[in-house]
């Protein structure tokens, strides 16, 4: 791929070089821009992106709990209608007590991203209205897709087994220590080629 | 006078919605005043659980994430992996995935047909709808052994090379569904209940659409050439040719119009799928699953689902099993903020009548 | 005369027979077993040769059928479904995510063994299972009807304690009204 058909995609990343404190930020691919920022800039970020470079549309909002920096990294993804990019905004929280700003005045349907996040991660953002549970009713456990949140250890706690389970766990590290086969001789039985 | 306000709650069980969610309704006569949607009856945590999987035992169930159209879902888990790792598709392979995510398309609109005519009343179309369902079904059943999740698309390429003569059996196919549809048109269409029932039903509003984030049919509906097809190409959609159908107007009227100049664009395109197919490989060879690891990175993959937008969001920390899959269906923003602010000033017997136009699928909404 | 064994085998005979030919069936579309229910019941498999139809409300439903796994949320509507049921109730576990949690057997979410929580008279595997499947399920339930063993909401009276025991496990918000009448 050469310099000049990335064209409009380097344009957003030096305009926002210029006005902003970037932490990083590239060109991933066709199609695809990357800064990474601090989190007091997401919303001046994103305001700029939506109002001036015309970023209108909020595609998606995603969590990733990086346990062993003990941080949570969010990312904001962003789409172009008319220049066909999707911009993704990067920032990186503490795990422990990590606040964001609520950008539901931004976009309103970030507010059902923010209230998921919030009750599957444990990150708070700063006034966000909206009911507290979203999608798990009555849960007093730690919020369950972090990373320390073991759903097996729960499971055998909380609910049943049917006889028989245990065997199918044993086969599946029956399985794993043989990983030097190629291809389990049960697989080549029942494949077709 | 004023009426006296009522709180209405349907669902989560409730024959007419298309999946198990719930709205709470305030209601004055018979006028909608404020809805509410709850939704996670139907959560599963399957981000959670493929963390505990490896990277093929993923693949097996991310296919389980919307029910009626799986293929999108193992389409953007094998494109996910396949750009963090740099895999190479044979020619054949990417062929044959547009092939299989075309039928899929019409499979859906199919049921579609039955669950739009449903709620408006109209259960013939449904009988006869659902029932040519089955013909696609067959189709994937003799391609992948499956009837509604096929496991098919798998990072590297596809499961299984098209068996023997299933190009004749899907051209006779879709030549017969093309028949059909004229069909549909004299019952659904030309129908004076229907056409009352969805023109100025549910209307969105065109110059918020993209920033509401709506996506698919019900943004097409509104005017709005949009399709990740076209926008992003993905497989080989470049190399082919088809339309995007658009309408001005944003009401039930317009989407079911959408859909139904997509169903034959889908025939079409199966058909040229077809008759461009190259010979060659279909499966670039994946290592033992126990081992295979992929390269640390993130991918950011969407393909057009029947309903709009689907993506899916990958991080790879390196090791054996992904870090973090998450899923954007098209059901996220249509079905919670879109559908709250569209109730609004509609009718109660209209809920369901919109939430199917919008295609609600509550399963991709919590997963 | 009437009360006498004999005359009360006859009755059963006949009522049972009148109650397996048509089973209104109340789909509580749990996810993803519902994708198979429109086939089964519309053209090519037609499920209501066998006197088998959708039925709106729960008063008016003969079978629960419980189309997949069961997210701890539904399961407390689930419950609440099946005790507004009329007595004689069957239930049918539909895939195998209800016999044994199927995929989701790890999941913090979804119960894996739905016996425990209600009683259950057929069960069909699969993920999943075809409308074939659905219907050898549907003749099953009828054979045991027609012998009188299908006795799930029998069982539930009977053994109420253990049955409730075991959703107060999970449910721990409980808000309803318990089953005492």
């Amino acid at each position: 791929m050469s310099e000049n058909n990335l064209h409009n995609e380097q344009k957003l990343l030096n305009l926002l070089e210029k006005k902003f404190i970037l932490k990083g930020g590239s060109v991933r691919r066709e199609r695809r821009v990357e800064v990474k920022v601090e989190p007091k800039e997401i919303v001046p970020v994103l305001l700029y992106a939506k109002e001036n470079s015309g970023y209108t549309a909020f595609t998606h909002m995603s969590c990733v709990d990086w346990i062993e920096d003990g941080e949570f990294e969010v990312v904001y993804i962003l789409w172009h209608p008319e220049e066909k990019i999707n911009f993704f905004v990067k920032t990186r929280v503490s795990r422990d007590n990590g606040t964001l700003p609520n950008i539901d005045f931004i976009w309103r349907q970030a507010n059902t991203y923010e209230r998921e996040i919030r009750e599957m991660f444990g990150i708070q953002f700063e006034g966000l209205v909206g009911r507290e549970e979203f999608i798990l009713e009555d849960w007093e456990h730690m919020p369950p897709m972090r990373r320390d949140f073991d759903t097996a250890k729960f499971v055998e706690k909380t609910y049943f087994y049917r006889p028989g389970r245990e065997d199918a766990k044993d086969v599946r590290e029956y399985v794993q220590e043989r990983t030097d086969e190629e291809l389990p001789d049960f697989a080549k039985k029942y494949s077709r080629d | 006078m004023r009426e006296k306000s009522t709180t209405l709650y349907i669902g989560p069980q409730h024959p007419g919605i298309t999946g198990n969610m719930m709205v709470k309704l305030q209601v004055e006569g018979d006028t909608i005043v404020k809805a509410e949607t709850h939704v996670g009856y139907l959560h599963r945590g399957f981000e959670k659980l493929m963390e505990r999987r490896n990277w093929l035992q993923s693949f097996t169930i991310v296919c389980r994430i919307c029910v009626p159209e799986p293929d999108p879902n193992e389409e953007n888990y094998s494109r996910a992996v396949e750009e963090i790792e740099g895999r190479e598709v044979p020619e054949r392979a990417k062929y044959i995935r547009v092939m299989t995510l075309e039928l899929a398309r019409i499979a859906t609109y199919l049921l579609w047909y039955g669950g739009q005519s449903g709620s408006a009343g109209l259960l013939t179309m449904g009988q006869w709808s659902v029932g040519d369902r089955n013909y696609i079904l067959d189709l994937f059943e003799d391609l992948t052994g499956g009837r509604v999740y096929h496991m098919y698309i798998w990072p590297g390429g596809v499961r299984r090379d098209l068996p023997e003569g299933f190009k004749e059996k899907a051209l006779r196919t879709m030549d017969y569904l093309e028949k059909r549809l004229d069909d549909y048109d004299k019952l659904l269409f030309e129908n004076s209940i229907f056409q009352k029932r969805a023109k100025g039903v549910g209307i969105i509003d065109k110059n918020k659409a993209i920033e509401w984030g709506v996506v698919g049919p019900p943004l097409r509906g509104c005017g709005i050439q949009s399709d990740v097809r076209k926008d992003d190409p993905y497989e080989v959609y470049d190399k082919l040719d088809f339309e995007v159908p658009a309408m001005e107007g944003g009401d039930v009227w317009t989407r079911a119009l959408v859909r139904r100049f997509e169903i034959r664009q889908s025939i079409n395109l199966v058909r040229q799928v077809l008759d461009k197919m190259p010979g060659g490989e279909y499966y670039n060879k994946i290592p033992n699953p126990h081992k295979w690891t992929i390269p640390a990175g993130d991918a950011f993959v969407k393909t057009e689902s029947a309903r709009g937008e689907f993506g899916y969001y990958m991080v790879s920390d390196g090791g054996n099993k992904p870090r973090r899959v998450h899923v954007k269906g098209p059901a996220y923003v249509h079905g919670i903020t879109l559908l709250e602010n569209l109730l609004v000033g509609e009718n109660v017997a209209d809920v369901s009548f919109i939430m199917n136009s919008l295609g609600t699928c509550p399963p991709e909404i919590e997963r | 005369m009437y009360n006498d064994k004999e005359s009360q085998k006859i009755v059963d005979i006949i009522q049972n027979y009148a109650r397996k030919h048509s089973l209104f069936i109340l789909a509580y579309g749990t996810g993803c077993g519902a994708i198979e229910i429109p086939p089964t019941m519309t053209s090519r498999y037609d499920a209501e040769r066998f006197g088998i139809r959708g039925a709106a409300t729960p008063r008016q439903a003969d079978v629960l059928l419980i189309t997949g796994y069961l997210a701890t949320k539904s399961l407390k509507r689930v419950i609440k479904v099946y005790e507004q049921m009329q007595d004689p109730k069957y239930v049918i576990g539909f895939g195998s995510c209800t016999i044994n949690g199927g995929m989701y057997w790890d999941s913090y979410n979804t119960i894996n063994v739905l016996d425990k929580y209600i009683p259950v008279d057929v069960n069909i595997n699969g993920c999943m299972p075809r409308p074939e499947a659905v219907i050898a399920g549907f003749v099953k339930l009828q054979k045991q009807i027609q012998e009188g063993k299908a006795d799930g909401w029998d069982k539930y009276k009977k053994n109420l304690d253990y049955y409730k025991e075991n959703q107060k496990k999970i449910i721990t918000n409980w808000v309803m009204p318990d089953f005492n009448w």
